[in-house]
């Protein structure tokens, strides 16, 4: 068990919130810790490790995925969004206002999570209703806001038809 | 590759076996990513069959048009797995090879009769679904083996399907689960009958007799019996979530519901429509 | 509801829905938490943990460990200087509290281990996976002893000791009585008693745990990143344990990623991270992982009561007793004390009733499991749930409706203040309004209707109301009437800078709480200026004033309260600097739009930064007999203690074939007194009401009769989720407090007071047709639980 395997590491290609990069990482690495220490994006959080709480959401090649539960090498010639991909040049989008004018975050650990996951929804389901949106939601854990301001903040992005 | 390495596992999506090396549960000395085999994710309906790549992923089966076209019981059971952060990874093969016995793929494979094809470097062979499943979390397949395939028989278009199950909370693996496939003559009679039950047994389980009872009836009570013989033909276990003796009390409440589904017209409606 | 935008200055901040100023950067992924701080050189600390419940250590090899790739050191207790090897609680007599047994938790297991998961030995490494590679090569002989893992069998003679120098396995036995309990009883047409049992609960915060120690020999610097909710109070006990200088000692507490009381203690991990810093002189990280938050923080909550009612034959009550076991595991919450657990239940007991005369027993009990700590409401959601299914089950024997034997028996709105059975000083409350309230949001009758109706179709909806009294912010001296060393007051230091620009440093801390905002708020109002001009800071024990962190749902009343006292003082310095200024007298003078101005919409005379600039370089030096500068600090201190009051109604429908319970409406009144920001209240009951209904109904940690944890994942213990958590529908009365400043009353903990007591009544009142008595009195409500209820409601016909 403690063999060479552990240590091998392998370059991978990425696209980063539609910016290329190149990095060199070690097999076992999870790709939560991989873009969190490799690629320094901090927002993508770690709830729990073994898919349940998806404060580590992200998106790949179009589609929310645990990063917790996929190592970094399996990541290569994907496309990778991130929650700080969503806003243009500092500007938030319009699915992060709804959330701020909702108050649809109190400690914000799990945000990036919702984000990624409300992206999704948003792309697939443009209308949604609120029944909809706890069910696809409902693979997120929040402690704080007991959930009711993220629905009306996910509602009310397709409401002003921002999907990002 | 399989055959080569002494401690390795494949890694398909991941959702089941990442957790597990996570929580250092599992540590394989080597990981066989099989994710970017070309050709092992398909959907063909072929006949009377639909064969599916044993990589298609749950998310894929859930919103194919033909899989809701000839088989829409998968599709509906495929919505209840987990979320959808799952769905896009997971994958029918490694749900079935995972062979959780309350998981709504080895249910279906087992309700539907299906075949498993599986391959080795010595060539490839196929295997009914209740013979797949030995045990809880543990299949048929050998160390050196790869699922590639499922088929699933068609089954004619007058067969009703009930679908039933318990969870804590949405998403969460069921506590007991139950699917039924009932097949009607033109004059609205029975003809056949499957039902299979999960979280209630070691594996999946049909239950055969309570089946059997179904077969050339309407009556009203012949579904509750049929409901308390699946009940008494049931081995469940006890864990936090559910004692043995409650899972065997959900046998019989979810079959009734899965039963009635099917001979209720409006809530045949309604079950697919969910 | 949404935010609203308010005009800058207008000095209508307080009150009103302002949007967040926190979110932004947390939407744009620049959060900050202890795992995001980087320090070059740092390596990572994992922990060897027991598998066993109780067993004695007879050997630890660390050979192998210590061998393993980017390992760096393997500590035992052997290996750390003595003075830090435990966290050690001793009764203080000086305390009112009932005296407590000494406890010692070794920050790494000397000799013995007590519960599964505590931690044995710790490996530090270049990175997690190496360190937690290390960890497993670890070899530890146990020789593994009998466990307790029952409460009431650790209290029966010859059960196992989970100390043995304690003699026996209670932490701490208090008891008090207040007036005449006997003659009560005896006197009374009706006595309800009954058992209730909750279940053993996770704060489960998403950010675990977790800290960064880094420090420097050169200059005797140690400096702790940590996701706490109590900087100081951490500072003050690291230093004390570690033997260390406290002025040599930096508790940085950055983004918290929710606490809840949990991260408002000191930890043994705390302690080893920082002597591994010291020892390999690199920064080290500790990041738990889920399974350590589940089996080796802190649980919560844990409660056997039983208690009894004696009414009379109108329902007016006469008396009360409980008798409250609290299994608290195998040490002590640190720095407070486990036995708070049952003191604040026992203490709540008599809500928002008039209660004659009350006698409690709470009695603390150690067990073989992790051990126990405050977790949103401590003890309260326990009373709740006790008194409030004690008073269904009278209403129901006496047929009284339940609302109506309430109304009968709650404190009125001109019985205020009123001193309550155990001297606990109820200040203002709409105890009877807000149950009116609440019952009208519901349409009472309406339901009534409609469960006859849908009961004839054989549909079982019930509707089930909790009132509570939520006791907040208590003074230092109230602090001592818990049982607790901690300070109930607070500073707040106001600086307004040479531009003109408000800085406000507060020893609270926010960790989801919006204070950036709400304390933003406050200190625009008294400043006259801009949300945007106001910063808030907290968390950095280098930068502010000493603090008592966040917790009790102190920090409104508290934290704003020195936050508005020091802005007050800030305003009349500005003001006096203005006056002589411009020779207008002060009472002229008011501070609006980010200057000074005559009052009654007049004119600006001097804008802020102006006055600065005579308050820091005034012509001359001549700083006219004022402190140069603009920084004030001043210290808080609300009275004995401030409380709240709510009603909560939930409707549910129960499957009597499954046994699982759909939960329809949720209602909430909510007097917190004077709101700083409703959005920000209304948020933390939606959020309080989610994870009540967690305890009520999903939520329990479970030990095996050998102490073994069977609740070590997320798929284990079950936190809800959108699809569990109905919207709140909410409401708010105000009874300012007459004696906080500004009238505003604690209410973080309250959300989550409440549902236990209110589904469980909801389940019993739509299980009603089907038997004389309900068995409702064991939470979580697990389906199995509510189908055995079922079962047996039916045969008790």
């Amino acid at each position: 068990m403690r063999d060479e395997s552990f240590t091998e590491r392998r370059t991978i290609r990425i696209v980063v919130n539609g910016v290329e990069a190149e990095r060199e990482v070690g097999v076992r690495k999870l790709l939560a810790d991989f873009i969190r220490e490799d690629l320094s994006l901090t927002g993508t959080h770690l709830g729990c490790e073994h898919g349940v709480c998806g404060a580590c959401t992200v998106i790949l090649d179009g589609q929310s995925v645990r990063s917790c539960l996929m190592l970094a090498v399996q990541a290569e010639g994907c496309a990778l969004e991130t929650v700080e991909g969503l806003a243009s040049d500092g500007k938030l989008s319009p699915l992060q206002e709804a959330f701020r004018e909702e108050h649809a975050l109190q400690c914000g650990f799990c945000t990036s999570g919702f984000l990624m996951t409300a992206r999704e929804l948003l792309k697939d389901e443009p209308n949604p209703d609120e029944q909809q949106v706890r069910e696809v939601i409902s693979g997120n854990l929040c402690r704080c806001t007991g959930y009711a301001n993220i629905v009306s903040a996910i509602m009310r992005a397709a409401a002003t038809r921002g999907v990002k | 590759m399989l055959a080569e390495q002494s401690d390795a596992k494949i890694l398909a999506g991941g959702q089941s076996l990442m957790p597990m090396l996570n929580l250092r549960v599992a540590a394989p000395a080597t990981l066989v990513d099989i994710n970017r085999i070309a050709g092992l994710s398909f959907i063909e309906v072929d006949g009377g069959e639909i064969r599916i790549g044993a990589l298609t992923r749950h998310r894929t089966l859930e919103t194919a048009p033909e899989i809701r076209a000839a088989l829409p019981i998968l599709a509906q059971a495929a919505a209840e797995i987990g979320h959808v952060a799952i769905r896009n990874r997971g994958t029918i093969g490694g749900s079935l090879v995972h062979a959780d016995p309350a998981a709504e793929w080895p249910l279906l494979a087992v309700l539907l009769d299906a075949k498993l094809v599986v391959r080795s470097t010595d060539g490839a062979r196929t295997i009914a679904a209740p013979e797949f499943f030995s045990g809880p979390l543990t299949s048929a397949i050998e160390p050196d083996e790869i699922l590639t395939e499922i088929r699933f028989p068609i089954l004619p278009a007058a067969t009703r399907f009930g679908f039933a199950e318990i969870c804590r909370r949405r998403g969460d693996f069921a506590i007991v689960a139950v699917a039924c496939a009932i097949g009607f003559d033109s004059r609205n009679h029975c003809v056949s009958a499957e039902i299979s039950i999960g979280g209630a047994n070691p594996t999946p389980m049909i239950a055969a007799a309570a089946g059997a009872t179904l077969k050339s009836t309407n009556e009203a009570n012949a579904i509750e019996a049929a409901a308390e013989m699946a009940a008494a033909a049931a081995d469940p276990s006890s864990d936090i979530h559910a004692s043995a003796e409650f899972r065997r009390r959900l046998v019989r409440v979810l079959t009734e519901r899965a039963l009635r589904q099917c001979f209720d017209t409006a809530q045949v409606e309604e079950a697919l429509d969910a | 509801m949404a935010a609203v935008q308010i005009p800058a200055g207008t000095g209508k901040l307080v009150g009103a829905r302002v949007r967040r100023v926190e979110d932004a950067r947390v939407l744009l992924g620049k959060s900050q938490f202890v795992d995001d701080v980087r320090l070059p050189g740092t390596v990572s600390i994992a922990f060897v943990r027991s598998p066993y419940a109780h067993a004695r250590i007879l050997k630890i090899d660390t050979t192998a460990a210590r061998a393993n790739p980017g390992v760096l050191a393997v500590l035992t207790y052997e290996d750390l200087p003595e003075l830090s090897r435990a966290l050690r609680l001793e009764w203080d007599p000086a305390m009112p509290s009932a005296p407590h047994k000494l406890v010692e938790w070794p920050v790494l297991a000397h000799e013995k281990v007590r519960f599964v998961g505590e931690a044995v030995a710790a490996i530090v490494a270049e990175d997690r996976y190496l360190a937690e590679d290390a960890a497993e090569l670890v070899e530890v002989d146990y020789d593994p002893l009998e466990a307790v893992a029952d409460m009431e069998r650790a209290i029966e003679p010859g059960a196992p000791l989970v100390h043995q120098e304690w003699g026996d396995n209670i932490l701490q036995a208090a008891g008090a009585e207040f007036g005449p309990v006997a003659s009560a009883f005896e006197a009374a047409d009706v006595v309800i008693s009954e058992r209730f049992s909750t279940g053993r609960h996770a704060a489960l915060p998403l950010e675990p745990r977790g800290c960064l120690a880094s420090y420097e020999a050169a200059a005797d610097l140690l400096t702790m990143w940590s996701s706490t909710q109590i900087p100081h109070i951490l500072r003050t006990n690291l230093a004390a344990i570690l033997g260390a200088a406290e002025n040599r000692v930096r508790v940085i507490a950055p983004d918290v990623g929710g606490g809840f009381g949990l991260k408002a203690h000191v930890f043994p991990e705390d302690i080893v991270t920082a002597l591994a810093a010291r020892i390999t002189g690199r920064p080290v990280k500790w990041i738990e992982d889920r399974r350590e938050n589940l089996i080796a923080s802190l649980h919560a909550k844990h409660q056997i009561v039983t208690a009894s009612l004696a009414l009379d034959r109108d329902g007016m009550i006469l008396g009360l007793r409980a008798r409250c076991l609290s299994d608290i595991g195998a040490y002590t919450e640190f720095p407070f004390s486990s036995g708070l657990e049952a003191g604040v239940a026992a203490a709540a007991m008599p809500g928002p009733y008039k209660i004659p005369a009350y006698q409690f027993e709470a009695i603390s009990i150690a067990t073989n499991k992790a051990t126990v700590g405050a977790y949103r409401g401590v003890g309260m959601p326990i009373a709740v749930f006790v008194m409030e299914r004690l008073i269904d089950i009278a209403a129901r024997r006496l047929a009284i409706d339940p609302a109506e034997l309430r109304m009968r028996n709650m404190i009125r709105r001109e019985d205020h203040p009123y001193t309550n059975v155990v001297g606990f000083q109820i200040e203002s409350g709409s105890h009877r309004e807000a149950l009116a309230k609440a019952l009208e949001m519901l349409g009472y009758e309406e339901f009534r209707a409609r469960q006859t109706a849908l009961r004839s179709r054989g549909r079982y909806i019930g509707v089930g109301i909790a009132s509570y009294i939520e006791t907040t912010a208590p003074s230092t001296a109230g602090w001592m009437m818990l049982g607790m060393r901690m300070g109930g007051y607070e500073t707040a230091t106001v600086r307004v800078d040479r531009a003109g620009k408000v800085t406000v440093l507060v020893g609270t801390h926010s960790h989801g709480q919006s204070h950036r905002t709400t304390f933003a708020q406050i200190a625009a109002d008294e400043l006259g200026v801009s949300l945007d001009d106001v910063r808030i800071e907290f968390g950095d024990t280098a930068k502010v004033p000493y603090g008592w962190g966040t917790g009790g749902s102190r920090s409104a009343v508290v934290g704003g309260g020195a936050t508005m006292k020091a802005s007050a003082v800030m305003r009349e310095k500005i003001l006096r600097i203005a006056s002589r200024a411009t020779e207008i007298p002060t009472d002229h003078l008011e501070l609006r739009d980010g200057a000074v101005a005559r009052k009654s919409g007049g004119e600006a005379v001097m804008s802020l930064a102006e006055v600065a600039r005579l308050a820091y370089l005034p012509p001359g030096g001549n700083f006219a007999g004022e402190q140069p500068g603009l920084e004030v600090a001043e210290t808080y201190e609300p009275p004995l203690m401030t409380h709240a009051n709510s009603t909560h109604i939930v409707t549910v429908e129960v499957d009597t074939g499954t046994g699982q319970v759909r939960l329809d409406r949720y209602i909430v009144v909510e007097d917190c007194g004077t709101m700083i920001n409703p959005m920000v209240v209304d948020g933390q009951i939606q959020g309080g009401v989610a994870q009540g209904i967690g305890s009520a109904m999903l939520e329990q940690i479970v030990y095996d009769g050998d102490g073994q944890i069977l609740t070590g994942t997320l798929m284990d213990y079950l936190a809800p989720t959108a699809t569990d958590v109905p919207r709140v529908e909410i409401a708010h009365l105000e009874s300012p407090s007459p004696y906080t400043l500004g009238g505003v009353k604690g209410m973080g903990e309250g959300g989550a007071i409440a549902p236990p007591g209110a589904i469980a009544n909801a389940v019993a009142d739509a299980l009603a047709p089907l038997g004389a008595r309900v068995d409702v009195n064991e939470i979580p409500l697990t389906p199995e639980r509510v189908a055995a209820t079922i079962a047996k409601t039916r045969n008790s016909k």
